[in-house]
């Protein structure tokens, strides 16, 4: 339909000068509320993530030509064009705070769905806001599988939760015993938090079920400010694979503690979370060549799929870094948001709820190596298949599953 | 580790301990002095610990503007001192964060290569660490001028006179401001040292200092309000303590270990092991 | 001079009544769910901190870790509730029991302890008991416990959109704290923490059993504070360790009374009257900037109003009675 211009100046004029004869009596904006920690020990999460909105933001409002829901014409053809307006709010990583500003947002602010939240303590309580006042809440990068399991009626979650990661890493061990290579036992660190305790859990229950041994099972404080204890057990213990669920700050001095205590495993498969940050790279990088961390997105999608870098070029133009693993996730989940919103041709929240519920987005349509976005009865996305990253060279490299990666694993890790 | 910990609680022991003023801003005023040898290093390629000096001094300057804009009225006040003295520097200590935050971004730093950072001295199978033992050295070397200073000069003598009666020092003729101001110029040069060692190990951001200072609190008192030996001694207590208890317990555990025997020694010897306060 | 205090409990009382009524009556004029947060809030917190006002501004025991009895009042109810199907009403009376109790027996060795040693040891006890919780997988841990949403009922104490059965009872809460602060201010105990304050060495020699009465004000403050406890996990209707058990609880609970004026009879309501409103209006409308400014305002709001007002805002209005004897 629409004619797809070069010259994004003169169209923007152009289109630009028609809107307001275009403009119908109909719903001109849409508002979407934005709930993150903006201050306190997470607060460079928040930042990130409004980052990665905005981003959104523009691919949904101006006309781009992504192969992406939305991305060509302006604002949501549903609603005759309307553009998406974000909220920000702040929740400190405060359940209370955060139910207080879903309720804010909710009430004051009229959003037709709310986006979040980085903890998934914070998750729980505004979920349950959004369940009572029938606003549909897209958890866009919480992991935590119990998360979905509520049975909230307008809860959406395309993204993996932890045990489809840990599954896709033990996948990844069978697949390399085959080959050839030892793995036999694990040592499992993790923090105390609902992030880590869950992580830790599933993966103790993965390996029983699938006959490896946990040699140590390691949970610490979150933001501790010594770790030489637990590496010394770590280093006693000398599993042949490390799997930390860390948080950037205790992964980084995890790691610098490791090097000091001359501890070095035959491989890192991490939880994501801080080893996905450029942050702990930046900081530790040259101790972590050869680290493998599970993701949900990989930037070497860019290959097969070129939008993926352009997107990625626009991100790196606001925030000055590469999409990881949380704001690719925060990306999507805005896209689809908006998609069900302007096929819902509506902003009320039960019939937003229904399109969410009625969404199917092929993979390619993603920036994710997905197979596609389909939600279950749960309101969760068993599509969403988690890969394997490998950190060679300064960069990640997808080494697993197969059909997505696009390099061998190097194993031990250098 | 431990005294590593003694570091972080020497510049506390003056100012909380021999002062009796308390302070919740010593997080912060740590997370400032990392974040100075971080820009230090960033900016001019100035390894931590060379810089470690200049760390010392900006502190020193910033401590002692510190008492004569804020603490010098909160220590003014008739009633309720205490909780003055608390409410004011809690306030502080979130100004602090936010002004960290707003100008440095909540990003976390680190510094990547140092000349300290990741290196290791084996002796006999046991890894040494050398930033923390360096940080020993630099700890033990602080404490003992701290202690010389205190016991063996004039300010020494003056700032602990200060304490105990300001009346009458106003008579003999010593400023108790000046005396002051310079207490609390040197604990938070103390604090600088100690937090230039830290920048070359640790990571930093706005909200670093917290998880510091309640275990410096606990060292100081620990030891005794007072005593800069004692500081010294629970810095020693609290490393040992936490390498013990996650022997025993779970490592998420260990600070239980510390904070029970802080309280088992305050139930035996309400003063600390050394203090005299 | 006893015809004049007489005089003046009663104008307390009368004061206390017409506020309570006023407050009563404000949902049928605030309809906004986002106002109504805020009200409950302010008088749940000016609620806790005329129960800390008990234990550290009446009797001198200056405690940071109050938030050790919010958090037990919180969990024991919940766990009673999700575990052995007991309803919140009893939940909450069970909680405050537990907690006047652990207090009472934390007071036993604790009161020995002066000034700093003994801030530290209560901040350090309710340290110990965030990380206990955070470690103990039957009270769900770090997953805290989600309470089970059955829809509106009284027996349960849960509402799904009205706010107002919260409201009313945060204002029971307040209400109760003040009454129980007024009547105790004239009791004996009254009369005995006062002379502890002062001088705890001479009250001793005087008679006053000093022990036994730092144990009643904790024991009445721990009880009140876990029923606030209790009432928050009721009204987030989720809890974990960090929510409910933080340090910041037990700033919070203390800033109200420090602000409007530690140790006296109004002091925690107007300071909570003015702090909580602030801090959420500072979030709303900075909150979202990500670079900190809410906590630079608050921040330097705190240091000038204890600066300025070291015996809290309530001076403000005392001052002719005050200024003789303070200066």
């Amino acid at each position: 339909m629409t004619i797809t211009r070069r010259d994004v100046l003169l169209g923007a004029t152009a289109t630009a000068a028609l809107v307001p004869l275009a403009a119908r009596a109909q719903t001109s904006e849409v508002v979407i509320g934005v709930i993150y920690p903006f201050s306190g020990g997470s607060a460079q999460q928040g930042v990130d993530a409004q980052k990665a909105y905005e981003t959104a933001l523009e691919v949904i409002n101006k006309d781009t030509d992504f192969d992406l829901p939305l991305a060509k014409g302006e604002g949501l053809p549903g609603l005759g064009g309307a553009k998406v307006r974000l909220v920000f709010a702040d929740h400190q990583a405060d359940p209370q705070k955060g139910r207080a500003e879903a309720e804010r947002l909710i009430t004051q602010e009229k959003v037709s769905a709310i986006i979040g939240t980085y903890q998934s303590a914070v998750a729980v309580t505004v979920s349950q806001i959004c369940e009572r006042y029938q606003v549909p809440f897209v958890s866009a990068d919480n992991s935590s599988p119990s998360l979905h399991r509520r049975g909230l009626k307008y809860y959406f979650r395309a993204a993996p939760h932890d045990e489809m990661y840990s599954a896709a890493m033990f996948d990844f061990f069978d697949a390399m015993k085959k080959k050839g290579t030892k793995i036999e036992t694990l040592s499992l660190f993790h923090e105390d938090t609902i992030f880590g305790t869950d992580s830790g859990n599933a993966q103790a229950k993965i390996a029983g079920e699938r006959g490896y041994k946990i040699v140590t099972d390691i949970k610490y404080r979150a933001n501790s400010p010594s770790l030489s204890a637990e590496v010394q057990q770590l280093k006693s213990a000398n599993a042949d694979v490390l799997m930390p669920s860390s948080y950037t700050t205790d992964g980084i001095l995890l790691v610098k503690t490791m090097a000091e205590l001359g501890y070095k495993p035959n491989a890192i498969v991490a939880q994501d979370a801080g080893f996905s940050e450029k942050a702990l790279y930046d900081a530790v990088g040259d101790k972590l060549e050869g680290v493998i961390s599970r993701g949900t997105f990989s930037l070497d999608l860019a290959q097969k799929r070129p939008m993926v870098g352009k997107i990625n070029d626009m991100f790196k133009a606001k925030s000055g870094k590469d999409f990881n693993d949380l704001t690719s996730r925060q990306f999507m989940g805005l896209i689809i948001l908006a998609d069900a919103i302007s096929r819902a041709k509506s902003t009320d929240g039960e019939k937003i709820r229904d399109a969410l519920a009625a969404t199917d987005i092929p993979g390619e349509q993603t920036i994710m190596p997905w197979k596609r976005v389909k939600f279950d009865e749960m309101g969760q996305n068993n599509d969403a298949d988690p890969v394997l990253l490998q950190y060679i060279g300064g960069k990640f490299v997808t080494i697993f599953p197969p059909q997505a990666a696009i390099a061998e694993a190097v194993w031990p890790m250098k | 580790m431990g005294l590593l910990y003694g570091l972080i609680a020497v510049g506390l022991a003056l100012i909380f301990g021999l002062m009796d003023v308390t302070n919740f801003a010593h997080g912060e005023f740590l997370m400032i002095a990392m974040y100075l040898s971080f820009f230090l290093f960033a900016f001019f390629a100035i390894d931590p610990l060379l810089s470690a000096p200049l760390v010392a001094a900006a502190l020193f300057i910033f401590g002692a503007v510190i008492y004569l804009l804020i603490v010098r009225f909160a220590m003014r006040a008739k009633a309720n001192a205490g909780m003055v003295q608390i409410f004011t520097t809690f306030g502080l200590a979130i100004v602090m964060r936010g002004l960290a935050q707003y100008f440095f971004t909540p990003d976390y730093r680190s510094i990547p290569q140092s000349w300290l950072g990741g290196k290791t001295i084996s002796i006999a199978g046991i890894f040494l660490p050398e930033p923390q033992l360096v940080g020993a050295l630099v700890s033990i070397a602080a404490f003992a001028a701290l202690y010389f200073f205190i016991h063996r000069t004039d300010f020494g003598r003056a700032l602990e006179a200060t304490r105990e009666d300001p009346g009458a020092v106003a008579l003999v003729g010593i400023d108790k401001n000046r005396v002051f101001a310079f207490g609390w110029g040197l604990g938070a040069a103390l604090v600088g040292l100690a937090g230039a060692i830290m920048a070359s190990f640790f990571y930093i951001y706005p909200d670093v200092g917290a998880s510091f200072a309640l275990i410096a609190y606990v060292t100081v008192a620990l030891g005794g309000f007072g005593s800069v030996f004692g500081a010294f001694a629970g810095g020693i207590i609290v490393g040992l303590v936490e390498a013990t208890t996650a022997l025993v317990l779970p490592p998420a555990l260990k600070s239980v270990g510390i904070y029970a025997v802080y309280l088992l020694v305050v139930f035996i010897r309400p003063r600390g092991l050394f203090g005299s306060i | 001079m006893d015809k004049d205090f007489a005089a003046r409990r009663r104008r307390d009382l009368i004061i206390a009544a017409a506020l309570a009524a006023i407050a009563a009556l404000t949902p049928l004029f605030v309809k906004d769910v986002v106002v109504q947060n805020i009200l409950i809030l302010t008088l749940m917190y000016a609620g806790l901190s005329q129960s800390w006002n008990i234990l550290s501004g009446y009797c001198g025991q200056i405690s940071l870790g109050h938030a050790l009895y919010f958090g037990l009042g919180a969990y024991t109810t919940e766990l009673l509730f999700t575990k052995f199907g007991v309803l919140p009403w009893f939940g909450m009376l069970a909680g405050g029991v537990v907690s006047a109790l652990i207090a009472m027996g934390l007071g036993y060795p604790f009161f020995r302890l002066r000034g700093h040693y003994f801030v530290i040891a209560t901040i350090v006890i309710a340290e110990i008991g965030l990380l206990l919780f955070h470690n103990w997988e039957w009270a769900g841990a770090a997953m805290g416990i989600t309470i089970p949403i059955r829809g509106d009922s009284w027996l349960k104490f849960q509402f799904l959109r009205t706010k107002l059965p919260y409201f009313y009872f945060a204002l029971a809460l307040c209400c109760l704290a003040w009454f129980v602060t007024w009547w105790l201010e004239n009791s004996k105990w009254g009369f005995w923490w006062r002379a502890v304050k002062d001088n705890p060495d001479a009250a001793e020699s005087l008679g006053v059993d000093v022990f036994n009465s730092k144990m009643g004000a904790a024991a009445v403050s721990a009880f009140l504070v876990a029923v606030g406890g209790s009432f928050y996990a009721q009204f987030v209707s989720y809890i974990d360790p960090e929510s409910v058990m933080g340090f910041q609880f037990s700033l919070l609970m203390a800033l109200p009374a420090v602000l409007g004026g530690i140790g006296t009879l109004w002091g925690p309501v107007l300071g909570a009257a003015i702090l909580i409103p602030l801090t959420e209006l500072t979030r709303f409308k900075f909150g979202g900037s990500g670079r900190g400014v809410d906590l630079i305002v608050y921040g330097t709001l705190i240091v000038l109003i204890s600066l300025a007002l070291p015996r809290g805002l309530l001076s403000l209005f005392s001052r002719p009675k005050k200024t003789g004897a303070t200066r």
